[in-house]
């Protein structure tokens, strides 16, 4: 099955192919165009709907890039500003998802990089406790298992937090979001083997930080 | 890798094999080889271990006004001057400065090369040769007027004489 989720029998069968339905995938994408397309026809109704649909998967994105909940929403609501604008010029030519993904990483990383990174290792211990005090609680945990549970949390945000930003980019869509390599190749619009050689060597990274974990 | 597999595709397949993607078959056939292949079993190990790690970090809740806040920040934009909204997104006034300044050394170069061509002699040159004009227009009248005043008073003087 190709990105289209057409069957070509001749086709070689790709590693990353996920192991599920595309037809929810399909219809969700067809219903994602077509809500954007109320909206450009002047629907508030709609975009509700799509904010509803798509406003966790960006906020969490964007606080798995920056680590900072107060600026990942600031992003998200500049994503979501930036789709409301360009309603009137919206062709339903790429996936939807694939789009905000697009405005979301663009976003996360022109702020990674216009070095408003200087107070982030002080702020990810802060953060370290308003995340997990955010969190829902989990209440199965006893006290001892909480604290291992942070400590082992606050070691993972650590250990992505030292990837180069557009590798951490591919290893948040990839692992949280599900995407495979020819999705997050057109968010990141570099080719499907640049996304496997930057999710390579971000996996690598972490297999050696994170290996002891087991 | 030193096996078979990891001279083609073998991390990609190990990747997927971590994150649980793998056709049934596919997955069959690599924990055969994983078997008997230690490197790969370490890898895979690994690779399973990092998925979980990265698992356990869960997102924080969205704040509960996120989106009255988004709709706030549209009714704004929405209200936005019209000239406003006609600009791209993107537009900002930083690229428009060095523009202007180099509009600006233009101007300059083209008044002190030529200013005639941004000032004209109108108005400041015709208005001497209008005062001077009319000075001379002036000057005549009165000459005129003496003439005149002098032509009667010698009138006068003669029909005094008369009488």
């Amino acid at each position: 099955m190709d990105q289209d989720g057409i069957h070509t029998p001749a086709a070689q069968p790709s590693w990353n192919t996920r192991v599920k339905d595309n037809r929810p995938e399909l219809e969700a994408l067809e219903r994602d165009a077509e809500l954007m397309l109320r909206v450009r026809d002047g629907d508030q109704a709609s975009f509700g709907l799509l904010l509803e649909r798509h406003r966790g998967p960006v906020i969490h994105f964007l606080y798995r890039m920056v680590q900072r909940q107060a600026v990942a929403e600031e992003l998200a609501q500049e994503v979501f500003l930036r789709v409301y604008k360009s309603r009137g010029t919206y062709e339903p030519s790429a996936k939807f998802t694939t789009w905000l993904f697009r405005i979301a990483t663009h976003l996360g990383l022109n702020w990674i990089r216009d070095g408003r990174t200087e107070c982030r290792q002080a702020s990810l211990d802060e953060e370290t406790v308003e995340g997990a005090t955010r969190q829902v609680a989990d209440r199965t945990r006893s006290v001892e298992q909480e604290l291992v549970h942070r400590a082992k949390l606050k070691e993972v945000r650590r250990a992505i937090e030292c990837l180069p930003s557009k590798q951490r980019a591919a290893v948040l869509m990839h692992k949280y979001d599900e995407m495979e390599y020819t999705e997050i190749a057109n968010v990141l619009r570099c080719s499907e083997s640049a996304v496997k050689s930057l999710l390579f060597r971000a996996y690598e990274h972490l297999r050696s930080r994170l290996a002891h974990m087991a | 890798m030193g096996c078979p597999i990891g001279d083609d595709g073998g991390d990609e397949l190990i990747l997927a094999y971590g994150a649980r993607t793998l056709a049934p078959q596919q997955q069959v056939e690599l924990e055969r080889h994983l078997e008997s292949c230690a490197s790969c079993r370490e890898m895979a190990e690994a690779q399973r271990t990092v998925w979980s790690a990265l698992d356990a970090w869960s997102p924080a809740t969205v704040s509960w006004n996120f989106d009255e806040r988004l709709f706030r920040r549209i009714e704004n934009e929405e209200q936005k001057a019209w000239w406003r909204r006609l600009l791209p997104v993107s537009w900002s006034w930083r690229p428009a400065v060095p523009v202007a300044a180099a509009c600006a050394a233009l101007i300059a170069a083209f008044l002190l090369k030529s200013p005639a061509l941004f000032f004209p002699e109108t108005s400041s040159d015709s208005q001497p040769k209008l005062e001077i004009e009319q000075v001379e227009h002036a000057l005549d009248d009165m000459d005129m007027l003496k003439q005149l005043g002098l032509e009667s008073a010698a009138d006068k003087a003669q029909t005094m004489g008369k009488i």
